[in-house]
């Protein structure tokens, strides 16, 4: 009897183990769809120009604030999509914003609680200044010679970020309870794998044109297709 | 009883008398706090703690949201500042804001306010205060003011603060608050107008911290050395005096040789700065709530035929008339009665009125020093035939100028400069680059000059020949007597 019971227990504990290993989550083991979205926009792209007033030789002459980017066939860039309510491991994915040319590299990130890297390859100061609520808001120098700072947003939270040195800075953090987002490349594309199977409501969350949503279902190793239209 | 059976109902005594009301004090009563808070502080942070007393459109930087939770002045690494900080920013008001010191309240009137004030937020303040653990002191030397100023340098504080500090850096205008209201940034030179305080801890404190809510930055994790906060804490106390040592007598030094022109030559490195306070025109509509200049320092001196005054002040931006861009020239005037009386009355100090008008020395950026006369502030009239000349100099948000005047004067417009006579004179300034111009302005009401005495050569002859001549009286006396006897 007792050694039935340390099979069982070992059993258990690899089973557990294995579990945690696979990440992301039972889903993708089972064979979790994929969601492809496409996200648009019908109206004209919102890019502010203005002149760069100092740091020229590592900001450039002239700037945008890119308020609305939309590319080929309507596609709409730097929306965040994500499957609402959803839930799953986290991912080891490590998140990074550069500070680069002047502007926060990716424009729209999406990530986990946990850290962030926060890059300055401009070799100018610059300080990273977090709007935020959820989260503790971060106002830190970063000087030249720190290259690299490591913060930590731990709660799900859309989080604007700039740089006070350069006010035409702008930057969001999208920080996710779950691993299955993505933020729209340049066509308005984004693809979110190993879904578990179901019925979801996907949201679309842009920072000038605000939130979207659309019910969604997942089949096991089937692709999702979305089609999403932002209006204003 | 025993000497220990008397200690120990003398601590009994103690305990029960002093520190329950001590420790009632430190903590505050809410409830008591609101009568004091509708007194004395709903007037710019509204009845509901929200900032929108009726106070508030005019005033600038903005009164504190208490709502929002959000406090400038902390010695905590998290957002939630000690009792002890918000106590300190009652009782000592924030300089160079229309926060002013409430240290004339009695104490318990500030603690139960200060309590009262939490209630506002209490949700977003229930944290516990993390306090920030400052790295050990550097006292001041020279070396450790040039690696401040190096340290200065290498973080590029000037992007903000200019490279001497005075405001001026490349982004200073486009900074905000977390409301989006415009937030100049500190004024390095003049440490009375720190927010949080001018002393070596409160400094070091903002530098490592940064200033909640606005765009400084916190640079403790951000500076190579933890030490360097200490450094840099140095350098920003050498960049200027410790208080504005304001006048109260503006005085011209008898000079003997020529009035230089170069407002950056010798002789006005050697005189001694008399600092007059400016303050907005808030009398004539459109009012100025918020002077940009608060300060202007005068350096004056004449000689047989001239005098001179030398003005230094700071303005962030140099800037000529814009009407378009809604930028004006940057202009000075020194005011004068137009003649000067024994003991007669001054004319209004804004620039005269009607019946009794004033001349004013002028220097406006792009134009140049004029001769006016001006029967108040919308009325001036260019004097024709102006003799006044100047040079006026720009570096680092700082204006110099020299304006230079004849002693007499030709006319009855303008006075004609005695010594040892007190002469009204007053100042107004304008920052064209703050969009200043007409009656939005800097102003004071009227001081005195004096042009010192000439020193002449009569008091090394005239107590000689008196001492020679008593001398000489007294051995007459005793010859006199000596010839009787």
């Amino acid at each position: 009897m007792r050694k039935a019971l340390g099979v069982l227990l070992a059993v258990a504990l690899v089973a557990g183990v294995a579990l945690v290993a696979y990440r992301p989550g039972p889903a993708g083991a089972q064979g979790g769809g994929t969601i492809e979205a496409a996200v648009t926009f019908a109206g004209a792209p919102v890019i502010e120009k203005l002149k760069v007033n100092k740091d020229t030789e590592k900001c450039g002459t002239e700037t945008a604030i890119e308020k609305v980017v939309v590319g080929p066939n309507k596609g709409l860039a730097n929306a965040v999509v994500s499957v609402a309510g959803a839930k799953g491991a986290p991912t080891a994915k490590k998140a990074t914003v550069d500070q680069h040319g002047c502007k926060f590299v990716p424009h729209v990130l999406a990530m986990m609680p946990g850290e962030i890297e926060v890059k300055n390859s401009d070799d100018i100061l610059h300080n990273i200044h977090t709007y935020s609520t959820a989260n503790a808001s971060i106002n830190k120098a970063q000087p030249k010679f720190k290259k690299v700072m490591t913060e930590k947003f731990e709660k799900p939270e859309i989080i604007k970020i700039t740089c006070d040195v350069h006010s035409w800075m702008l930057g969001w953090v999208a920080v996710m309870p779950h691993p299955f987002f993505g933020v729209t490349d340049a066509s308005g594309a984004t693809k979110i794998e190993n879904v578990p199977p179901g019925k979801y409501t996907i949201e679309v969350w842009h920072e000038t044109l605000g939130k979207q949503t659309k019910e969604v279902e997942v089949k096991a190793g089937q692709t999702a297709k979305v089609a999403i239209e932002m209006k204003k | 009883m025993t000497a220990r059976h008397l200690a120990v109902a003398a601590a009994v005594a103690l305990a029960l008398s002093g520190a329950p009301s001590r420790a009632a004090a430190q903590a505050g009563d809410a409830g008591a706090g609101k009568a004091v808070y509708e007194r004395k502080c709903a007037g710019c942070h509204g009845e509901k703690g929200d900032g929108k007393g009726p106070a508030a459109e005019l005033l600038a930087p903005k009164p504190r949201d208490f709502t929002a939770g959000l406090y400038k002045i902390r010695s905590t690494a998290n957002k939630v500042p000690t009792d002890q900080d918000l106590f300190r920013i009652i009782t000592a008001g924030m300089p160079g804001t229309s926060m002013p010191a409430w240290a004339v309240l009695p104490e318990r009137d500030r603690r139960n306010v200060l309590a009262y004030i939490k209630t506002f937020a209490a949700e977003k303040l229930k944290e516990a205060p993390k306090k920030v653990e400052l790295p050990k002191e550097v006292a001041s030397s020279a070396e450790s003011i040039k690696r401040g100023k190096e340290m200065f340098e290498a973080i590029e504080c000037h992007k903000c603060h200019g490279t001497e500090g005075r405001a001026d850096g490349p982004s200073h205008a486009e900074l905000k608050d977390e409301w989006g209201n415009p937030l100049p940034p500190a004024n390095l030179t003049k440490r009375w107008t720190f927010r949080g305080g001018a002393g070596r801890t409160e400094i070091a404190m903002r530098l490592a911290n940064g200033v909640l809510g606005t765009p400084m930055p916190a640079f403790l994790d951000s500076v190579e050395k933890p030490e360097d906060i200490w450094h840099l804490t140095n350098f920003i106390l050498s960049l200027g005096p410790e208080s504005p040592n304001y006048a109260t007598l503006v005085t011209v030094t008898a000079v003997a040789g020529p009035l230089p022109d170069d407002p950056n030559a010798e002789l006005w490195k050697n005189l001694a700065p008399n600092n007059i306070a400016l303050m907005g025109q808030v009398i004539v509509d459109p009012r100025n709530f918020n002077p940009s200049i608060d300060l202007v320092s005068v350096r004056a001196a004449y000689n047989d035929t001239e005098i001179a005054f030398h003005l230094t002040w700071d303005d962030p931006t140099q800037s000529v008339d814009e009407p378009a861009k809604k930028l004006f020239a940057d202009a000075i005037s020194l005011q004068f009665p137009p003649q000067i009386t024994a003991g007669g009355e001054r004319p209004y100090f804004l620039m005269g009125d009607g019946s009794d008008g004033v001349y004013l020395l002028r220097w406006e950026n792009g134009k140049g020093v004029s001769e006016a006369t001006a029967n108040g502030p919308a009325k001036i009239g260019a004097i024709a035939g102006g003799e006044a000349r100047g040079k006026a100099a720009y570096a680092n948000g700082r204006y110099r100028l020299v304006i230079k005047r004849p002693l007499a004067s030709k006319d009855a417009a303008r006075p004609t400069f005695t010594p040892a006579v007190f002469t009204p004179i007053a100042f107004q300034a304008w920052d064209g680059g703050a969009g200043e111009t007409g009656t939005k302005m800097s102003v004071t009401s009227w001081y005195y000059l004096r042009l010192e005495e000439p020193q002449s050569n009569r008091r090394f002859v005239i107590p000689p020949v008196v001492a020679i001549l008593t001398l000489a009286a007294m051995l007459l006396v005793v010859r006199i007597a000596k010839g009787r006897a």
